[in-house]
């Protein structure tokens, strides 16, 4: 973990969300997949807390975070923040996703907003040369990750609850089939999603079996480095601090009391 | 060179006045990139509790104007379980170690302090939290039971908005300095309802002020600590000019290490000189 001034080099803008391409060697070459960064927001010490991105791309000396518009003050400020303003950095945070050693079909699956930060892993293990599919479910096409943004042998399912993009809905009915090709998964999404991927896991595969499935237990860190315990979390069986034991999981613990 | 507990036989010397405010570094296990033990004359571990506590559930802080609200509810593993774990951890550390001790049952904390004999050589102090309504013989008497269970310094942390009530009665009992203060508890909407706990941040600087002035007109014959709100050199100074012997930061840490570690440089020429006391004169 480094704390660095990192300079925000660029940004683009899709409709009213905001990319933002943060330019930090150090910090870049130590992040992996599902790692956050906390950043300062603000000039003085008023928003207090750091904000919490999960990097949406990770290059080798910098990183894209994606800014869609809330009414928090402090994503705000980073919003409105000129181009070459330096940002106070703190990361990486925790444990990421690990490159399953054994498998050979990688299922990414993620709800709304979160998806989004599955893509450096799909890219990850697309450029390893394993296959992969990326299956998505969002409220609006608004949070679904656009098509041209993935690598062309990524076999990509959505679905939107308004049916503007993909399949009308969510993803249970194409989920067994996806279960069934693939030999390890990757999520992210809230925990009420995670509850239905195990579901549709042990009706599927009979088992949730330990190295089968990593998620990403996503949540507002405050130091991210294990004093303030102010993320924690119930799992592996006891109130678990997340920027030390995650954010990335094994499902098993996830739901181990 | 200070002393925090001059009126002690074992004395608690510090070679910084910036202390690392209660779990700041854990219980001195898990440190914040570019901060040390030796940038603080001490450090205050996180609370612990005769038996281990699981702590608040989600959600445990908010952001407020200035600052933040953070309610663990005491998390810890429990006394036994955090002396076994770290008291390697402590033998090693450069700097002074402070237990925080935190009551749950009437006597638990004299209990924790009657059970840190044998590492009396490792541990410097114990700090203990004076929870906001405690009257003048409740705080009186827990002191005094933890006097009498330990010879080691205590650092009795007043409540930043009780802090001059409170003060002699601590001292009388037993304590050997005064944290001014513990921060005000407060509440805050967050989507699930409220949270409760203390509040933390800029915000809190006031609060402290104003019980370091009140503590000044009391002319008390011990070190006090200033604590909560303080983030910049500025702060510091300005309590160190208000008589406190060393000032703690928490928040500062937590948010921004590299600031932290500016502030731990800048403050050791400010390092207050006081005459040395002989215990034996008490």
């Amino acid at each position: 973990m480094v704390q660095v001034k990192a300079k925000l080099q660029a940004r683009e803008l899709q409709g009213a969300v905001q990319f933002l391409r943060v330019a930090s060697s150090s910090m870049a070459e130590r992040l992996q997949p599902g790692q956050p960064v906390l950043i300062k927001v603000g000039w003085g010490h008023d928003p207090f807390l750091r904000r919490t991105f999960y990097p949406i791309s990770l290059e080798s000396d910098a990183f894209v975070i994606r800014v869609p518009p809330d009414a928090d003050r402090g994503r705000a400020w980073l919003r409105m923040a000129p181009e070459g303003t330096e940002l106070d950095c703190l990361g990486p945070i925790g444990a990421g996703f690990t490159m399953p050693t054994q498998a050979q079909r990688i299922l990414c699956v993620g709800r709304g907003e979160s998806s989004w930060w599955l893509l450096p892993f799909v890219n990850a293990a697309s450029d390893r040369g394993l296959a992969v599919t990326l299956a998505v479910e969002a409220t609006t096409r608004r949070q679904i990750i656009p098509a041209r943004d993935l690598p062309l042998s990524v076999e990509y399912h959505v679905a939107t609850r308004d049916g503007s993009v993909g399949d009308k809905g969510d993803l249970t009915p194409a989920l067994p089939s996806l279960l069934r090709w693939a030999d390890a998964v990757v999520a992210a999404g809230p925990m009420a999603f995670y509850q239905q991927l195990r579901y549709t896991i042990e009706s599927t595969r009979t088992i949730l079996t330990r190295g089968y499935a990593q998620v990403l237990v996503a949540t507002e860190f405050f130091c991210g480095y294990g004093a303030c315990q102010s993320c924690v979390a119930d799992v592996a069986g006891g109130r678990r601090r997340v920027c030390l034991r995650g954010p990335v999981f094994d499902m098993v613990d996830v739901f181990r009391s | 060179m200070l002393n925090l507990a001059p009126h002690n036989k074992l004395g608690l010397d510090i070679q910084s006045p910036l202390i690392a405010g209660s779990g700041v570094v854990g219980f001195g296990d898990v440190w914040p990139p570019g901060l040390h033990a030796q940038d603080f004359g001490a450090i205050i571990t996180a609370p612990i509790s005769a038996s281990p506590r699981v702590g608040a559930a989600q959600p445990r802080l908010v952001e407020t104007p200035g600052g933040f609200l953070l309610n663990t509810g005491g998390h810890n593993p429990g006394f036994r379980r955090v002396i076994d774990r770290h008291r390697t951890t402590w033998r090693r550390l450069s700097t002074p170690v402070i237990l925080s001790l935190v009551g749950g049952e009437p006597g638990d904390r004299a209990w924790m302090a009657a059970h840190l004999e044998p590492l009396e050589d490792v541990i410097a102090g114990v700090a203990l939290p004076i929870s906001e309504d405690v009257n003048l013989s409740e705080a009186a008497a827990f002191i005094a039971a933890v006097r009498r269970a330990t010879p080691l310094p205590i650092l009795a942390q007043l409540p930043v908005t009780r802090a001059a009530y409170l003060a002699k009665t601590v001292l009388i009992a037993g304590a050997d300095a005064l944290i001014v203060g513990a921060p005000p508890p407060g509440a805050y909407p967050v989507r699930q309802g409220f949270i409760e706990g203390p509040m933390g941040g800029p915000a809190v600087f006031p609060y402290t002020v104003r019980a370091l002035r009140r503590l000044a007109d009391l002319d008390l014959d011990a070190p006090l600590i200033a604590a909560g709100g303080i983030y910049t050199l500025d702060d510091a100074l300005l309590c160190l000019e208000m008589g406190v012997s060393a000032v703690q930061i928490r928040g500062l840490i937590w948010r921004d290490p590299a600031e932290a570690h500016r502030l731990a440089i800048n403050i050791r020429p400010f390092m207050p000189q006081v005459e040395e006391i002989d215990p034996g004169e008490t």
